[in-house]
């Protein structure tokens, strides 16, 4: 009777910034309710116990096709996925994911930024992405493109000091993430350019 | 020998960290240590750690990991994070072992013949559960001395 109920199909896992989906097609079975769950295995498990694997009950039976693996996901090796549908007491074969994935593979973005001249301050507020990212900040003055600087930026929770500007000048900051847990860096975003406050006339 | 791995011993951490009181509430005999007895790690010495740091990962992946399955979900997948990036680490090690990096003196294979008498004196899974909740003293020992 279970071999009635097909397997899920077309297992794969969408991953952006160290957040990774496992998706798949829906079982269609007229006029009955299917759901599903998840289970996961990794490199350890497949060579020191036996390949066994571990369910994830936050995807135990649910109705929908996506399942939130990022918490599972958590050390450098390759892992497996399987899903298997359920449609009352009847369940299906499982369906594995083609192949095998590792975070490492993620697509980094760059962040979002606001670029802010306080003053003769220049400050940049980072997105906050998670407590593996870090950001790699460059800025420089506008027309000095041959000088840029540098800055690491780790703590995003209130905005970098970047440089105290001089009066009335442009300057121009871009940034990317960096993920150190897998040694990767997004391409950089779109430069933002403000001015600093002109020199304020002194009544003598 | 100097043997540069890296390690994210954030990410071991917060996942053991995650489930070191549930461990630890499944160890009974709080009197005897595996990773301690008779001498703490810190009186390694430098040019042993090498070899005490890779021989303990091989310690945790081959006997350790494999005997702490619990009935809980959470527990168990905390576990097998922290296999996994065990097992990630231990295969640098390998690397740093095959360079003759990774030199055992006689003190450390003292050391190491001691913490496998203390393992095998108890049952596999009494020994497996408390070498599992003494895996801060590694990590403790491992940021200090490294």
């Amino acid at each position: 009777e279970d071999a009635l109920l097909p397997a899920p199909q077309n297992i794969s896992i969408l991953s952006t910034n160290m957040k990774h989906f496992l998706t798949w097609s829906p079982v269609i079975v007229q006029g009955e309710t299917v759901r599903y769950s998840v289970e996961f295995q990794g490199e350890y498990e497949r060579e020191y116990t036996n390949e066994s694997w571990l369910p994830i009950p936050e995807c135990s039976l649910i109705p929908g096709t996506v399942c939130d693996i990022s918490e599972d996901i958590s050390a450098p090796v390759a892992y497996s996925l399987r899903v298997r549908a359920h449609s009352g007491a009847r369940r299906s074969p499982w369906g594995a994911m083609q192949g095998l994935f590792n975070r490492s593979t993620t697509s980094l973005t760059p962040p979002l930024m606001k670029v802010i001249a306080d003053g003769y301050h220049l400050l940049v507020e980072l997105e906050d992405m998670g407590p593996a990212f870090q950001f790699c900040v460059l800025y420089w003055k506008k027309g000095q493109e041959r000088r840029v600087q540098q800055k690491v930026v780790t703590e995003v929770r209130s905005a970098a000091h970047l440089d105290t500007m001089e009066a009335g000048a442009d300057y121009c900051v871009r940034a990317q993430t960096y993920v150190e847990v897998i040694n990767k860096s997004s391409s950089f975003s779109q430069t933002q350019c403000v001015r600093a406050q002109g020199d304020k006339s002194m009544w003598l | 020998g100097a043997c540069r791995v890296s390690m994210s011993m954030t990410e071991i951490r917060a996942g053991f960290t995650a489930i070191k009181a549930n461990i630890q509430a499944r160890d009974p005999i709080r009197t005897l240590s595996i990773l301690s007895h008779p001498h703490s790690l810190h009186k390694v010495k430098s040019s042993d750690r090498c070899c005490i740091t890779h021989h303990l990962f091989n310690f945790y992946v081959d006997k350790v990991f494999k005997h702490c399955k619990t009935e809980d979900s959470y527990v168990n997948r905390k576990i097998s994070s922290i296999a996994n990036s065990f097992l990630s680490v231990r295969r640098k090690l390998g690397h740093c072992h095959e360079q003759n990096q990774c030199i055992c003196g006689q003190e450390s294979t003292e050391k190491l013949k001691q913490i496998l008498a203390n393992y095998e004196g108890l049952n596999v899974t009494s020994a497996a559960m408390k070498s599992l909740g003494e895996l801060d003293i590694l990590l403790d020992w491992m940021e200090k001395s490294h």
